[in-house]
């Protein structure tokens, strides 16, 4: 017993001790900035360009997948209706990660609405990456290990801070065309496709967080051909239902954003190009602006780099020919 | 190499299979026996003196 | 659960597993490992644990279906005197053999029916095709159970083991049950026999300190070859296979010492991890490998990789083929004439053709497969044809074949033919392995290792540089295995302090080195497929 009880204070010791290396080591990788010049991965780049923006500043947060960052554009909101909003959208967003980025971004954000795009909602993933995920987040060297192929003296000791912002707030700009074939989108159907349980649960992770911090979480589908269809739909709605969740399903509002198949889409219907994103935007910001009060802050010194950066991205991406209808 | 006082020609691999079909062959016309493949296990090659205690088992039993 | 590396098996199941055994009393523990078992075959395989349960309890049945017929027979025969003994030793074992057939028929029948069914009907439909007969077999998709190839050759195993009175038939059910789905080998092997394992995972042996720490410690270290090696190495290879016409000789011959060696590194790696596994709880599982690649020639190679499965094909088809009644005949009659090295050649060559075919077949349904087994056989046939001569040369040159520079020469030789065999073996399909060999041959050049380009394929300047750090710490760890120094004994007798420092390192080396999370795709346990 007496050896049962040694050996036992010997593995514990042995483990706290691992432990205590782990946050060392997780303390040495950890990106001391949010900018890609001190190692930040380039898909989590955009997303982590929140980490710059001013506390307290943001008054929509957008989670999701390349969906989210295809079909939204937080500047084009604040040119026309003057909220300011941020997409933490990364590439095949696992819902672990529109969680853990929700999560991240209340702890110095306050926003008043929380829009998840529902393709993510339908992802599969395992619990053993979900296991991963969580152990990601606590010791972060298992997240950033790869960096030691670019390790610098600055990373003993660097100070950390995040001063880097994205002019386009975490939208990513195309103008690609390659049509899709719409005739089959959208077709009604009584089914229902099932949401795994492992995302259902962290559904209502994220469902309970908002509800702590005092947000309001809005689920909007963008249009895609290929990921979107109405047994999806059907899901989403009645989780909606449910949860007395508003839900804008924009694939089958035709008078008001009005998708045009052959000219909008970057991929055959995966994903909208810019001259899409320019109409789910329109719309999605007049709603938002409409159904939430959200302030102007055009006007207020405060956001003066938003006026800046959108003088930049108009000079670079808004220009007007996109913007003509065909 | 000594073979007569080798205790572990199977296990050290000095016999490969193709050797001990060879030495099979040879031990069945010699004492007229017939070793079936159930006894081609290492415990039965691995020493001479194993290998005449299966030789003197199968005899008694045929 | 989808590898033993994952962290749900090794945070998660594997500790949970660990603690129930540790509280509960002896008597109990085996039912602590079955039930693990099933739980752990179910999360890979779901519905299909009915292939398991089903095998389980028929083998339960088979086995004492024979001994009962065998104890019947003894009876008999000690009623009757000698005369009539013969008699009624023939008529049993007519009755054992077919029992014993109808029952391998079965298990051997299902691992065929779902693993080749697709591979025959589509090659029969090609036939079909060129004979212009308007007729074709519909092409069946079965999933298959998770470890199916290696249950079944352990139930095979047991079976012919009782028919031939090697071991007695296990009344215990869970005992059985346990033996064939022990959880850390039901994956990948090794193919366990009846007497290495069942009666000890039975026992319920306890946990102690150094079997948990030294079970860790070979945990850590096939993590090490799977995570930093195999993994790393992925992507490289599946640029190159999977486009094999896009690279030239050079490309193509990286590719195939990379894939070799990720080869090497996932399998035997899991096997650290799996044996590592079963140490924790007192168990020795066999080893499936022992330095394959300080082997001088093939037939060396092949009985120092995948050893288990080696062992089965010549316990269970080399023997018993090549001591059948004909073959016996043959190998007497040809050594007469030929000697005793050439003579057993001859019988032996059938029954290694036999074993290479099943060999072959055994990792997967595809002519790349049977060329791969057919490969292995003609160099061991060349080896064991050629050895007088070779012999005769060295002598005569004066060669010490027992020097280092010969061994050396040796080694790379083997080395070489294996890389080329396992070329084949990823290849997809025959033709493209046939291509990309020829491309080896015919269009070598080093262009693209001096104008860098073999840096853009998946693998950059620090990913070739740490892969050749950790290739070297496994060869480094290898030679000492070979010289017989017992690693993890030197290390158990140094001052805690040290010990602790070089477990902390090999961790963090794993953590910081391994190529997991954004831009790496981790290689599917190779050998869970087969």
């Amino acid at each position: 017993m007496k050896t049962c009880i040694a050996l036992l204070a010997k593995g514990a010791c042995f483990l706290a001790l691992l432990g205590a290396l782990l946050l060392t080591a997780s303390f040495l990788f950890m990106p001391k900035n949010n900018h890609k010049t001190f190692g930040v991965g380039s898909d989590e780049l955009f997303a982590g360009g929140i980490l710059g923006e001013r506390d307290h500043s943001i008054d929509v947060l957008v989670v999701g997948d390349s969906e989210a960052y295809s079909s939204i554009s937080p500047m084009q909101m604040w040119a026309e209706h003057g909220f300011t909003s941020y997409l933490c959208s990364t590439s095949a967003q696992p819902l672990y990660d529109s969680h853990r980025f929700l999560r991240q971004a209340l702890e110095r954000q306050s926003p008043k609405v929380v829009i998840l795009e529902t393709n993510a909602i339908f992802r599969p993933y395992t619990f053993n990456d979900y296991l991963l995920s969580r152990a990601k987040s606590l010791f972060s060297v298992l997240r950033y290990h790869d960096r030691w192929k670019a390790l610098t003296v600055n990373d003993l000791s660097g100070p950390m801070g995040y001063t880097w912002t994205d002019d386009l707030k975490g939208y990513r700009y195309n103008n690609k065309v390659a049509a899709a074939d719409a005739r089959r989108h959208m077709q009604p159907t009584d089914q229902m496709k099932e949401i795994p349980l492992l995302n259902i649960n962290c559904l209502q992770d994220m469902l309970d967080l908002c509800e702590k911090h005092g947000t309001q979480l809005v689920l909007v589908s963008t249009p895609s051909t290929l990921n979107w269809n109405y047994a999806r739909h059907n899901r989403i709605a009645a989780f909606a239902a449910e949860h007395g969740l508003p839900y804008l399903d924009l694939n089958l509002m035709p008078d008001k954003v009005p998708i045009d198949w052959k000219t909008d889409t970057r991929d055959k219907g995966d994903h909208l190009n810019y001259r899409g994103a320019v109409k789910v935007t329109a719309y999605l910001g007049q709603y938002l602006k409409q159904t939430f009060t959200l302030p102007d802050n055009r006007p207020s010194a405060a956001y003066n780099s938003w006026n800046e950066a959108l003088k930049r991205y108009r000079s670079t991406y808004a220009n007007p020919q996109f913007r003509q209808a065909p | 190499m000594d073979y007569a006082s080798c205790r572990d020609l199977i296990d050290g691999r000095y016999l490969d299979s193709l050797t001990i079909l060879a030495l099979v062959a040879e031990l069945e016309e010699e004492f007229d026996v017939t070793v079936p493949t159930v006894e081609i296990v290492p415990t039965n090659f691995n020493s001479a003196d194993a290998i005449w205690a299966m030789i003197e088992r199968l005899q008694e039993e045929g | 659960m989808a590898s033993y590396c994952s962290l749900l098996y090794l945070g998660i199941f594997l500790p949970a597993v660990v603690l129930c055994y540790a509280v509960l009393p002896q008597r109990h523990r085996w039912k602590v490992l079955l039930a693990a078992s099933y739980v752990f075959f179910w999360m890979v395989s779901g519905k299909l644990i009915v292939f398991l349960l089903v095998s389980s309890f028929s083998l339960h049945h088979f086995g004492l279906w024979l001994s009962a017929v065998q104890e019947e027979r003894n009876r008999m025969l000690a009623a009757v005197d000698k005369a009539e003994r013969k008699a009624i030793q023939a008529t049993f074992q007519r009755r054992l053999r077919r029992i014993l057939l109808f029952a391998l028929l079965l298990y051997i029948g299902t691992l065929l029916t779902l693993k080749y069914a697709a591979f025959f009907s589509v090659n029969l439909n090609r036939l079909l095709d060129a004979l212009r007969l308007p007729l074709s077999l519909p092409i069946p998709a079965f999933v298959l159970p998770i470890g199916i190839s290696f249950y079944t050759l352990q139930a095979a195993a047991y079976l012919i083991d009782v028919y031939r009175g090697a071991i007695r038939a296990d009344r215990n059910l869970g005992r059985l049950m346990l033996f064939l789905g022990f959880f850390p080998q039901i994956m990948e092997g090794p193919i366990c026999r009846y007497e290495q394992t069942a009666l000890p995972l039975w026992e319920g042996r306890p946990l102690t300190w150094r079997n948990l720490t030294f079970g860790m410690q070979r945990i850590l270290f096939g993590m090490m070859k799977k995570i930093v090696i195999a993994d790393r190495l992925n992507i490289l290879i599946k640029n190159v296979f999977s486009t094999p016409t896009a690279f030239d000789g050079g490309v193509t011959a990286l590719a195939m010492v990379c894939y070799t060696c990720q080869l090497y590194m996932e399998f035997s790696g899991t096997m650290d991890v799996v044996i590592g596994s079963a140490e924790i709880f007192g168990l020795r599982l066999p080893e499936n490998f022992r330095q394959p690649f300080f082997s001088t020639s093939i037939q060396e190679f092949w009985m120092r990789w995948h050893i288990t499965l080696g062992a089965w094909f010549k316990d269970y088809i080399f023997y018993p083929l090549s001591m059948s009644g004909p073959l016996k005949k043959l190998t007497s009659a040809a050594r007469r004439r030929l000697g005793s090295h050439f003579g057993p050649l001859l019988a032996g060559s059938f029954a290694l053709l036999a074993v290479w075919l099943c060999n072959g077949l055994w990792h997967g349904a595809g002519w790349q497969y049977i060329f791969f087994g057919l490969y292995h056989f003609a160099l061991i046939l060349c080896g064991s044809l050629t050895a007088p001569l070779s012999r005769r040369v060295a002598d005569t040159l004066h060669i010490n074949r027992d020097a280092i520079p010969y061994r050396v020469f040796c080694i790379v030789r083997t080395a070489l033919l294996v890389c080329v065999g396992e070329l084949f073996f990823r290849a997809e399909g025959l033709r493209a392995g046939l291509s990309m060999f020829r491309r080896m041959i015919t269009d070598f050049s080093l262009r693209s290792f001096t104008d860098g380009a073999f840096l853009g394929l998946g693998m950059d300047g620090h990913d070739f540089f740490i892969t050749a750090v950790a290739v070297l710490l496994v060869f480094a760890v290898g030679a000492l295995r070979e010289r017989g120094i017992p690693i993890r004994e030197t290390v158990a007798r140094q001052h805690i302090a040290i010990r602790w420092s070089v477990y902390y390192s090999a961790i963090l080396f794993v953590v910081i080195f391994g190529a997991y999370g954004v831009g790496y795709v981790p290689v599917d346990p190779i050998y869970a497929a087969f």
